[in-house]
């Protein structure tokens, strides 16, 4: 914890630092190789979409990088802690004081209201107040009045809105989106990726999205391409390749 | 924590169906462990009471010699803090207006009955009434049949010797009437005070003094050591357990109910492992999220503890609201049965059972899948994991058949029971092995197509891990199911079998050799022929190899036969219910040998050969043991322990003859005649014993009833829980069906069809798995044999084939009733 607080003093430290990256996969005959060496550093405040084709190998290196799984081979430095030498424990605490997420399928508690959806992460991170504050982001992703109704009662759009609610419930320093818009239409993807990009700007937040929706990927601050499990960024794609 | 207590409530998770599954199936464990062993507590103490009751007392100490014991052993049993109670019992005339007659008086003390109530009539046409104590002095209280045969009312007075007493009552039943042969009829009981008024009693009168006691068992018990070197050989002390008729069908029972409670909670238990892990399976999404959100692993391990000890609470309080009503029931049921008011008898250490099943249930079977949520890869929210393949299941399985077998062994304590039910089980499923095998080599070959049938078995074959785990289930159940109606409609018969109607209900003792003819004719001209007569000589076993018995015989072997005089009898052929067990018959013209009784053979160590004497009046006659024979206690027929042959030691001794038979209700009026005819003959009326015998064994009966009951809803719980593993897969598949244009018809009858399939091949295995089972506890347990059972063993496989085929029917309403894409979405 302490070493975590005193990189975040340092302010000029990335946010995220990839090195060597390398993901593979046994299967009953051979071994799958999804992600193929790769390097990234991302800054604090920055937005970067990661884009790619289905396959490509995307939401893996989301995973990896947001600490929900663990790579074959190569470090990943969230925030200062290299995760992959953290065990899966020390990895969850991390997620739930620094990291948030916004997902495809929104993954809300289909049991709980609106409200208790938002306030569960604060609950878990144990942060004071968590009504007052998930209140607070209802009303500012425009679901004040939607509070008490259950996942079902929603649209999909509003499921996300409350997805992004929690995501940014806990005052993450970084934001993980898969696929955000993937399962709405476009104008609804429309109004929930200018909702997004919104409260990332006014939070400071990081933001790591996935996607292969070129239009919202341009909305962000940096993209890279990722196929057959190589990344690379277009404007530095020499430099990366040396 | 709001929210993520909220997540964890019981009222939410009763919203999902595999907890309910889970919850119905922990009330159903608790409930049928509580509610039998609660009444199996209930009944044991009612039944011991009454059999004590059959005493009138816990335990009697009776004097045959004509003689009062000191008064100092008396003493000592008040000071020990046991209850006494004394009755004199003797034969004499009595004197009415109109003539006399012989009775036998029992003349008891205030504390009599110590135990058991006596039932009277305080006139003719007055109902019968229930009173917990004798006469008063001055007072006498006389059979019905006495009145009748000396024209007497009640007010009017008997005169017993020099006495005048008034009748005040009718006598109908005493608790401990009917159970000693010596009883002689008609019965007339008086106060123990009014007795040496009456003079009747002189120096060498035949009486007997009877002592009655009452209290603990460990106090009575060291009361009778503390009094056991003071006793002469003409004291018998007999305790409640001596004798009994009726104490091997209880027995029986009592295992019956054991058994049933086992299979309730083995079924339950099923019904708990397989809901859980299906609830498990479908809380990998909610787990993998929580841990996205930061939850770790010892954290969700809590959290899940947490809802399983929610869940053992709503099962062990939900398993006693409803044993405990039951509970009440049932003791109602006995209540009336018995047709006397009976204590509730709640004993909490009865509940531990219950605790425990719901523990073990939760632990061994709940806990399990449960506990590896805590491995669910957290990367599961971005994308779907491979799920179980079952492999990680198996140690689970392991602790489970070891938890489940050592809870039915710990609860029935019978180790024959679980090697049984094991053994049944294994056997199952190595057959289920086989077959599946078999079933999917032959399915392979199917191919799909438009047909029902075909649908049908690509169906079993697609989901082949499932149908096979369904087929083991369904035929478990099936088995379980089998074995229990099999084993209580055979322990039925076997009671029914051990009283039918015509049962002897009276015994007809003391008739003279010389009028044994006479008296069979009396009976078979009146429409009612006597059984066998045995000649019958009062004897003692008084040496072993020619040493003293009790010598040869070690002090713990308490041996009631070696401490009163045995009935001796003659016999040239084997009963019909009895049955050799080592030795041969006398042959024709044989004289010499005895033959003994199985139990008490085995109880003193006899062998073939040995010796036995036998001390008769002042005579003394030895023979070699040539036989051991099991005998029918419970027959209602005269039975010995020893036997000798025609013409043998026995022949010359004094004795009279013994017999029994059948007398139907309407026609008790002819005992009048009879005794008036044969006065020196007695009549023993045990035709209230057998009523209260077959009232116990129609009571025993409902209790069965109740739990089989219970053990069905169990069944049927353990058939939700499998169908719903299943359900969403199913459903799925059934909705895609529809989407790519299959009509419901077809969709319909290829799942009933499957379903059909699935339910015919376990319902097969299942009812050979319950042959198999019934044959060794038949045999093995309940020391019967074996018959096979042609009623279950062809409509069970089609009634369960009908049943699942109309649960599939059922599955699939969702899948009619809504469009295909509605599904698919709500499926997502």
């Amino acid at each position: 914890m302490n070493q975590m607080t005193d990189l975040r003093k340092a302010d000029a430290s990335p946010m995220l630092r990839v090195a060597g990256l390398t993901h593979k996969v046994r299967l009953e005959t051979d071994t799958l190789t999804i992600l193929q060496g790769v390097n990234l550093e991302i800054n604090r405040g920055e937005s970067v979409a990661i884009v790619g084709r289905s396959g490509s190998g995307k939401t893996t290196l989301l995973g990896l990088l947001a600490g929900l799984d663990t790579p074959s081979e190569g470090t990943v430095e969230l925030d200062g802690s290299e995760i992959s030498g953290l065990s899966e424990d020390e990895r969850a605490k991390l997620r739930a004081r620094r990291v948030g997420f916004v997902f495809q399928s929104f993954q809300l508690l289909p049991a709980l209201s609106a409200l208790e959806n938002v306030m569960l992460p604060l609950e878990l991170a144990g942060i004071e107040a968590p009504e007052k504050r998930a209140r607070d982001l209802l009303e500012r992703v425009g679901l004040g009045e939607r509070l008490t109704h259950t996942p079902r009662q929603l649209s999909g759009g509003e499921q996300q809105r409350v997805a992004i609610a929690r995501a940014f419930a806990s005052d993450p320093a970084i934001l993980f989106a898969d696929e955000p818009t993937g399962n709405l239409d476009n104008r609804t993807g429309q109004s929930v990726s200018d909702l997004l990009m919104d409260l990332n700007r006014e939070q400071g937040t990081t933001l790591v999205m996935v996607t292969h929706d070129e239009r919202l990927a341009a909305r962000c601050g940096r993209q890279l391409h990722i196929e057959a499990g190589v990344l690379t960024e277009p404007d530095t794609a020499r430099e990366m390749a040396d | 924590m709001a929210a993520a207590k909220k997540l964890m409530s019981v009222s939410r998770d009763w919203r999902e169906r595999d907890v309910r599954v889970v919850l119905v199936a922990l009330i159903i464990a608790v409930a049928t462990v509580a509610t039998i062993a609660l009444f199996a507590n209930q009944l044991q103490r009612t039944l011991v009471s009454s059999a004590s009751s059959f005493l009138a007392a816990d335990r009697q100490l009776e004097a045959e010699n004509g003689r009062p014991v000191p008064v100092e052993w008396l003493e000592e049993a008040r000071n020990r803090g046991l209850e006494t109670g004394q009755m004199i019992e003797f034969s004499t005339m009595v004197f009415g207006e109109s003539g006399f007659q012989l009775v036998s008086v029992k003349a008891v003390s205030d504390e009599y009955p110590l135990r058991g109530e006596i039932e009277i009539q305080p006139s003719q046409d007055a109902p019968r009434e229930i009173v917990g104590g004798g006469p008063g002095q001055g007072e006498i209280w006389v059979n019905p049949r006495l009145l009748r045969l000396l024209a007497l009312n009640i007010g009017d007075t008997l005169e017993v010797g020099s006495r005048k007493l008034e009748i005040t009552r009718l006598l109908i039943r005493e608790p401990d009437g009917g159970f000693r042969l010596s009883s002689l009829a008609p019965r007339v009981m008086m106060h123990v005070d009014d007795v040496s008024s009456t003079g009747v009693l002189q120096e060498g009168s035949r009486v007997e003094f009877v002592y009655l006691f009452a209290g603990a068992d460990p106090v009575l018990e060291d009361y009778y050591q503390w009094l056991e070197p003071q006793l002469e050989p003409s004291h018998e002390w007999e305790g409640v357990r001596d004798g009994e008729t009726f104490s091997r069908s209880l027995e029986r029972a009592e295992r019956f109910l054991l058994l049933g409670g086992s299979l309730a909670v083995l079924l339950a238990a099923v019904a708990v492992a397989v809901a859980s892990r299906q609830y498990a399976l479908s809380q990998r999404d909610t787990v993998a999220l929580l841990k996205t959100l930061g939850l770790t692993g010892k954290g969700i391990g809590r959290l899940y503890l947490r809802r399983l000890a929610l869940w053992g609470i709503v099962g062990i309080v939900g398993g006693l609201a409803v044993a405990l009503p039951l509970f009440w029931l049932l003791v109602r049921l006995l209540s009336d049965v018995l047709e006397r008011p009976v204590d509730f008898y709640l004993d909490p250490a009865a509940l531990t059972p219950a605790l425990m099943t719901a523990l073990v249930s939760l632990f061994a079977f709940a806990y399990p899948p449960i506990r590896r949520l805590r491995s669910v890869p957290a990367m599961r929210v971005l994308r779907s994991q491979p799920g179980e393949t079952g492999r990680e299941a198996i140690p689970d399985m392991v602790l489970a058949v070891v938890a489940i077998f050592g809870l039915v062994w710990l609860y029935a304590g019978e180790l024959a029971l679980v090697v049984s039910l094991l053994g049944g089980l294994v056997l199952l499923l190595t057959v289920l092995a086989l077959v599946g095998w078999l079933m999917v080599s032959v399915l392979r070959r199917v191919r799909g197509g438009g047909n029902a049938w075909r649908l049908a078995l690509v169906g079993l074959y697609r989901h082949r891990q499932a149908s096979m785990a369904q087929m083991a289930v369904f035929a478990m159940t099936l088995m379980l199911a089998a074995t229990l109606v099999l084993v209580r409609s055979s322990l039925l018969d076997d009671w029914q079998a051990q009283l039918p109607d015509d049962a002897p209900n009276h015994f007809l003792i003391n008739i003279a050799p010389e009028s044994v003819d006479e008296v069979e004719t009396f009976w078979s001209e009146r429409g009612a022929p006597l059984d066998t007569v045995y000649p019958m000589v009062r004897g003692r076993l008084t040496e072993l190899n020619d040493r003293p018995v009790k010598e040869a015989v070690s002090k713990d072997e308490r041996v009631n036969a070696l401490n009163r005089e045995l009935n001796l009898t003659w016999m040239a052929e084997l009963p019909d219910d009895n049955r050799l067990v080592e030795g041969e018959w006398f042959a024709p013209g044989v004289t010499e040998g005895v033959s003994v009784e199985a139990e008490l053979a085995g109880r003193l160590g006899l062998k073939l050969g040995d010796r036995l004497t036998f001390t008769i009046g002042s005579e003394k006659i030895t023979e070699p043991v040539t036989s051991i024979r099991t005998v029918q206690w419970d027959s209602m027929k005269p039975n010995f322990y020893m036997a000798f042959p025609p013409n043998g030691g026995l022949t010359d001794m004094p004795g009279t003859w013994i017999t029994s038979f059948h007398l139907a209700e309407g026609n008790k009026l002819l005992l009048n005649e009879f005794s008036r005819q044969y006065p020196t003959v007695s009549v023993l009326e045990i035709d209230h014993i057998i009523t209260r015998i077959q009232e116990i064994v129609r009571q025993v009966t409902q209790a069965i009833e109740a739990i089989l009951a219970l053990i069905l809803a169990a069944a049927l719980v353990v058939m939700a829980a499998v169908v719903s593993a299943t359900l969403r897969d199913r459903q799925r598949e059934g909705a895609l069906l529809r989407t790519l244009g299959g009509q419901q018809s077809l969709l319909v009858r290829s799942t009933m069809l499957e379903f059909a399939l699935l339910g015919f091949v376990a319902g097969v295995l299942g009812v050979l798995a319950a042959e198999a089972a019934v044959y060794a506890l038949q045999v093995r347990m309940f020391e019967g044999t074996f018959r096979w059972h042609w009623q279950v063993i062809l409509p069970i496989p089609v009634l369960s084939a009908g049943l699942l085929a109309l649960f599939g029917r059922w599955q699939l309403r969702p899948v009619l009733s809504v469009s295909p894409m509605l599904l698919l979405r709500r499926l997502e």
